[in-house]
């Protein structure tokens, strides 16, 4: 395999997607600016540590500067960050690395205590498919493997999707748990967060808004029947008038121009 | 082309018995409360969808078996129809918001415990989808008693509950499904759907005059309803009542109606994912459809507005085709919109056109009907607009899949919908043309002095007139005056 990067006066950075133990070639050219001179040194870095014995001095050819230099990776503990760096400061980086996940959940998976949930976990078509698939959990330093227990977890996975389902939930199950995909030469981890609430927590809100909604609907009716009594008081002699002068309007047929309708009957 | 439309329609009262509409006064108490409800009601089942990936996972369930719980959720809604048509017509709106509350809210606090994805179907859709579905038709039918002349406007602002309370639902479902999960997200939106039932409390009935006419009719009518057998024979009698399909202007609003609700939906569900294939990202994507709410949310009361002028109220029904056609355009012209700027000018006007539809929806049928009939007709029409409503997007999809391209489900849409339209401003053409050649028929009649006030329709007119004539066969049964009786409540 063969990686080249063209650079001028900028930085560059290319991502290397590798699945199996490979020959790699990296290479940098440099295009001369106006210095022109005929000799500039170089050397790769990788994970920012300079590697030994791997300065040079490279010639002007063309009005480029061109470093090539071979490495075999081999395993997980050779990929990382590759990098030329020319004694202009200008340098190139090559960044190896296992197929990435496409979509990262930014939000934690929520689930009760003594219930169960489902962690999903897949690789989009796009993206080479895995060989297998592997759970961790732990933190970004020490990641332990989840192996299959009958009553604590199960995983069931298929060629481009994993699932992890953790049953009878408690509180220390909350925390980050990765998938992993694994490749020849590595793995890709995935991290989802789980958190684990008792049921008392949405019921706090959900009797919070009950108590509101009870109260609401006592006070409108109260202030109904508070009117309807008062109404019922002060209006029964009125009531009686009021009868006969709607009536008498009625059949008059007056309020002209009014916005209300008119009804002749 | 004009000097069709120029045609003033003649109002005309309702009914002879029927009481003055408040309009206004508690009125506008009682559209806050139906702006609640019918935010529910039509919110809901798009804004469950956000915990759907969520209980797929946990369920092991597939997409389309999910996608069920919403389509489950709004058959059973628009299905309901009649049943909640007779309810509302023996108990009043009141206590029937009051009961689609609770069960709205006991559907999402059992659903939450769910474990099967059956057990979601009966708790969500179907029991959920009845409380939705008593909620919606009550709610419309208070606005009917309570408004005459500002009806329209009380109408779109009661219809904007629909993307208001989508606009204020989508976020705080996600914000729910972060910190409580789909379980507690589900209990807590259940305690915020009783909030129906203070919806229900603010919509008191309306208290009817003491008219001596009144009582005479009532008093001769209950004769007639003595034995049990009758009053069980003139119920299912009204539960679907066919009679309706003999009036012209009612079979007009139905098609034209069903052919807008056919291609209505699909192309809000799959915008984003045209947007997307057009080359914009997922979060843009998403984004459309918030203007296209957006909008909505001004659009409904400010069409309501316009329709209560003076202009437009006794032409509402040509308003309704013309909004329809105005719809069918957009949808039409939305192939053409590549770039992103155009899309978001197409996402707007959706929504304009969307919510001018939605907010004389249920106003033109009022106008149609009347106040007597209009519970049954709305019931009457909601389920059998099931059919389109659930058939719409998959034929599109079917569409898309097939030609794997967009624009033909557009064109189909919009074709549908402006064909709509077209056959509702044509066909309301004639059908006034009609009545005013039977209403000069029936100038010979006693006089009929109806002023030109408040400029109604002409259907209105021609009920009057028949009510007239022929001694009130618009009065379908006795339970009729049941109302008079049971709204002192």
């Amino acid at each position: 395999m063969r990686k080249v990067a063209v650079l001028k006066s900028q930085n560059s950075t290319q991502n290397v997607q590798l699945l199996n133990p490979v020959n790699l070639s990296l290479e940098c050219s440099l295009t001369a600016d106006h210095n022109n001179l005929p000799n500039i040194s170089a050397f790769w870095s990788q994970d920012g540590r300079e590697i030994p014995d791997s300065r040079l001095t490279v010639a002007l050819e063309n009005q480029q500067y061109h470093l090539q230099r071979l490495f075999y990776i081999s395993g997980e503990e050779m990929l990382g960050s590759y990098s030329c760096v020319f004694e202009n400061g200008v340098r190139a980086d090559f960044i190896l690395a296992t197929p990435p996940f496409g979509e990262v959940r930014d939000k934690p998976v929520v689930s009760y205590v003594r219930d169960f949930v489902v962690l999903p976990c897949k690789m989009e078509e796009a993206k080479p498919k895995p060989l297998s698939w592997r759970w961790f959990r732990g933190n970004k330093t020490h990641k332990e493997q989840i192996s299959e227990q009958p009553e604590r977890f199960q995983i069931h996975s298929e060629e481009r999707k994993s699932k992890l389902k953790v049953i009878n939930l408690t509180h220390e199950d909350a925390g980050v748990y990765y998938c992993g995909a694994v490749y020849a030469i590595g793995t890709t981890m995935n991290p989802i967060e789980l958190k684990v609430i008792t049921y008392q927590e949405p019921l706090k809100p959900f009797i919070g808004i009950l108590i509101e909604v009870v109260l609401l609907v006592a006070v409108i009716f109260l202030c109904e029947k508070r009117r309807s009594k008062k109404n019922t008081s002060k209006g029964n002699e009125e009531n009686v008038d009021q009868n006969n002068i709607k009536l008498q309007e009625e059949e008059k047929g007056a309020e002209e121009g009014s916005s209300m309708r008119q009804r002749k009957v | 082309m004009f000097f069709l439309f120029s045609r003033i329609m003649s109002p005309a009262p309702t009914d002879a018995t029927e009481y003055k509409p408040p309009d206004g006064g508690w009125g506008w108490v009682v559209v806050v409360g139906a702006h609640i409800s019918i935010g529910f009601a039509y919110s809901t089942p798009k804004a469950l969808s956000i915990f759907f990936k969520d209980i797929q996972e946990d369920l092991g369930a597939s997409y389309s078996e999910i996608a069920w719980i919403s389509s489950i959720m709004l058959a059973v809604m628009y299905a309901g129809g009649p049943v909640s048509s007779v309810l509302v017509k023996r108990f009043g709106s009141r206590p029937i918001v009051i009961v689609g509350g609770l069960m709205c809210g006991v559907s999402m606090v059992t659903a939450s415990f769910g474990r099967s994805i059956v057990y979601l179907y009966l708790s969500i859709g179907i029991i959920g989808g009845c409380g939705l579905c008593f909620n919606l038709n009550a709610s419309l039918t208070i606005i009917s008693k309570y408004f005459l002349t500002k009806r329209p406007l009380a109408n779109g602002l009661a219809m904007a509950g629909s993307p208001v309370f989508l606009c204020f639902l989508a976020p705080l479902n996600q914000f729910l499904l972060g910190d409580f999960g789909w379980r507690g997200s589900l209990l807590i939106l259940g305690g915020m759907m009783l909030n129906c039932c203070v919806a229900g409390a603010l919509m008191r009935p309306v208290t009817l005059p003491c008219n001596p006419a009144v009582q005479k009719n009532t008093e001769k009518t209950s004769k007639h309803n003595v034995s049990k057998k009758g009053r069980c024979r003139s119920n299912a009698r009204k539960f679907l009542d066919l009679s309706f399909f003999k009036d012209r202007g009612f079979i007009i609003y139905l098609i034209g109606n069903t052919m807008f609700i056919f291609g209505a939906y699909a192309p809000i569900v799959f915008l984003s994912a045209y947007a997307v294939s057009q080359g914009v990202e997922e979060y843009s994507a998403a984004y459309l459809l918030s203007i296209m709410g957006f909008v909505d949310m001004f659009v409904r009361p400010g069409t309501g507005l316009i329709a209560n002028s003076k202009w437009i109220r006794p032409r509402i029904q040509y308003f309704f085709g013309f909004a329809m056609v105005f719809n069918g355009a957009c949808h039409l012209l939305c192939p053409m919109m590549k770039s992103y700027a155009f899309l978001v000018g197409y996402a707007v006007f959706f929504g304009i056109g969307f919510g001018m539809v939605f907010a004389l929806i249920f106003e033109c049928l009022m106008d149609l009907m009347g106040n007597q009939r209009f519970p049954s007709a709305v019931g009457l029409v909601t389920i059998i607009e099931c059919f389109p409503m659930l058939l719409g997007p998959p034929t599109a999809g079917l569409l898309v899949d097939i030609f794997q391209d967009y624009k033909y489900l557009f064109f189909m849409c919009g074709a549908v919908i402006m064909s709509g339209g077209l056959f509702l401003i044509i066909m309301n053409i004639y059908h006034y043309h009609m009545l005013e050649k039977e209403k000069a028929e029936h100038n010979g009649a006693p006089s009929q002095n109806v002023e030109n006030q408040d400029g109604v329709s002409l259907s209105e007119a021609q009920r009057e007139s028949t009510t007239q004539t022929n001694g009130d066969p618009q009065d379908p049964s006795p339970d009729d005056s049941e109302p008079d009786v049971t709204d002192h409540f």
